[in-house]
C-alpha cells in the first residue's frame, strides 16, 4: 500500500472510517467532486439519495481505476449532501462498496450542490501505485 | 477533469481567497467583482511559487448564490483557467467570512523543482492580511498526512461540549493533536485547514483562544465555511487537517 494508517487510542472516529492516512509512495490523486451522472450525462435517481450515492461512488470508482487504482486506495473522502436526513441512505450505499474500514472520512451537509436535481457529491485523493 | 494525479514532490496548498482587498473590505461589483479579485489573488500566490493555472491539480470553489456564480462567476474564473481543467469540487454553502461574501476558493498546486535542499513547509503571505493563517504553504518532499474530519467525539463515542462551542473547540484541537502525533507530527505539521461550523459568528466568538493555543503562531493555510449540518446533530464544528512530516 503506498498510504498508512493512523490511528490513537486517544482519539477515535466516531464510525467505521480511519482517522488518518499518511502517503507513503506511489502518485497523489485528486478526484473531482463525483455526482450521480451516467456515461451520457443523464442524472441517475432524480429524488433517491440512496440510488444517487450508488452512482456516485460508481462513478467514483470509475475515476480511481482509469488513474490504474481502485476504491482500496482512497486515503481522504469527503462526502456532501443537500439534506441531513439522506445520511443513512447514503451511509448505507458507502457500506455496500468498501470492504471494512472507510478512508479518512468528513461528511457535510450542505446548502446545494451545483445543480439542484443532485443530493449527494463525493470526492477523493488516493495515493496509486506509480 | 474527473481526476488529476501527480508525483508529489513538491505541492502547494491555498488557504481559502476571497474577493477582499488587503484591508478586509470586499471588492464592489458583486459576484464578477469578487470573483476576479478571487482569482487575482491565487494568481498571485501561484506566482510566488512559481506557478501558473496551469499546474493547478484541484480547485474547490464555495458559493453563496449558485445562480449569481452560473451568470457571472463563470465567465470571471474562465479569464484565468482559460483552457486549463483541474480536479474541481464546486459547493454552495450558507455563509462564508463575510456574509456578503459570494465566492471562496481554494486550490492544490502542483509545483515544478526538486524538493532537496528545501524546508519540508514553506508558509507564507503575498498580502499582509493580518489573519491567523498563511495564504499559501509548500510541502516540499516528506508524507502527506490526510485527517479525517475531527469532530469533539471523547474516546467512548460520546460527544464532548454539546451545545458549547469553546468545549467542542477544545476538544477537536484536542483529537488533532493526538492524531498528529500519532502520526509523527506537531500542530506545526499542519498544512491546510478546513472549518465547517454550524455558525461562523459563534465559532468567531469562543473559539480563537482555543485555536491560538493549538497552532501557536504557526499557522496553516485555512478556509472557514458555514453550512447546514454535520453528521450528527450535537456537532457544532468539524475541522479537517491536511498535514505534512518528514
Amino acid at each position: 500500500m503506498p498510504f498508512s494508517t493512523i490511528a490513537t487510542p486517544e482519539a477515535k472516529p466516531v464510525a467505521n472510517y480511519k482517522m488518518a492516512t499518511r502517503m507513503e509512495g506511489g502518485r497523489l490523486l485528486y478526484v473531482s467532486g463525483q455526482v450521480a451522472w451516467d456515461a451520457n450525462g443523464n442524472i441517475v435517481g432524480k429524488g433517491d439519495a440512496r440510488a444517487q450515492a450508488r452512482q456516485v461512488l460508481q462513478n467514483l470508482r470509475g475515476v480511481l481505476q482509469a488513474a490504474g487504482g481502485d476504491l482500496k486506495d482512497l486515503m481522504k473522502m469527503t462526502t456532501y449532501i443537500t439534506k441531513v436526513e439522506d445520511r443513512p441512505a447514503v451511509a448505507e450505499a458507502r457500506s455496500e462498496v468498501f470492504q471494512g474500514e472507510l478512508p479518512a472520512s468528513t461528511l457535510i451537509v450542505v446548502k446545494s450542490l451545483f445543480h439542484p436535481d443532485f443530493l449527494v457529491e463525493v470526492e477523493g485523493i488516493a495515493a496509486v501505485a506509480s | 477533469m474527473p481526476g488529476v494525479s501527480v508525483n508529489p514532490s513538491r505541492v502547494l496548498f491555498t488557504a481559502g481567497l476571497t474577493g477582499r482587498t488587503p484591508d478586509g473590505k470586499l471588492v464592489p461589483g458583486g459576484m464578477a467583482g469578487q470573483a476576479h479579485r478571487t482569482f487575482e489573488r491565487l494568481q498571485a500566490i501561484l506566482g510566488h511559487a512559481g506557478a501558473r493555472f496551469d499546474d493547478i491539480v484541484k480547485q474547490l470553489v464555495y458559493v453563496t448564490d449558485i445562480d449569481a456564480y452560473n451568470a457571472s462567476g463563470r465567465a470571471e474564473r474562465a479569464k484565468f483557467f482559460g483552457s486549463t481543467r483541474p480536479a474541481s469540487t464546486g459547493l454552495v454553502v450558507r455563509r462564508l467570512a463575510d456574509p456578503a461574501m459570494l465566492i471562496e476558493v481554494e486550490l492544490v498546486v502542483d509545483l515544478a523543482g526538486a524538493p532537496q535542499g528545501k524546508p519540508l513547509l514553506e508558509k507564507y503571505n503575498v498580502e499582509d492580511h493580518g489573519g491567523n493563517f498563511y495564504q499559501g504553504v509548500i510541502v516540499n518532499g516528506g508524507r502527506l498526512l490526510y485527517l479525517a474530519g475531527q469532530v469533539a467525539n471523547n474516546p467512548d463515542g460520546t460527544v464532548a461540549g454539546t451545545g458549547d462551542w469553546r468545549r467542542q473547540a477544545e476538544k477537536i484541537y484536542e483529537n488533532i493533536g493526538h492524531v498528529l502525533r500519532a502520526a509523527g507530527g506537531t500542530p506545526a505539521s499542519a498544512v491546510k485547514e478546513t472549518t465547517w461550523v454550524l455558525s461562523i459568528d459563534s465559532w468567531r466568538e469562543h473559539s480563537p483562544p482555543v485555536r491560538r493555543a493549538f497552532y501557536n503562531g504557526d499557522y496553516p493555510a485555512s478556509t472557514l465555511v458555514e453550512i447546514a449540518g454535520l453528521a450528527q446533530p450535537e456537532f457544532l464544528v468539524e475541522i479537517e487537517v491536511i498535514a505534512a512530516v518528514a
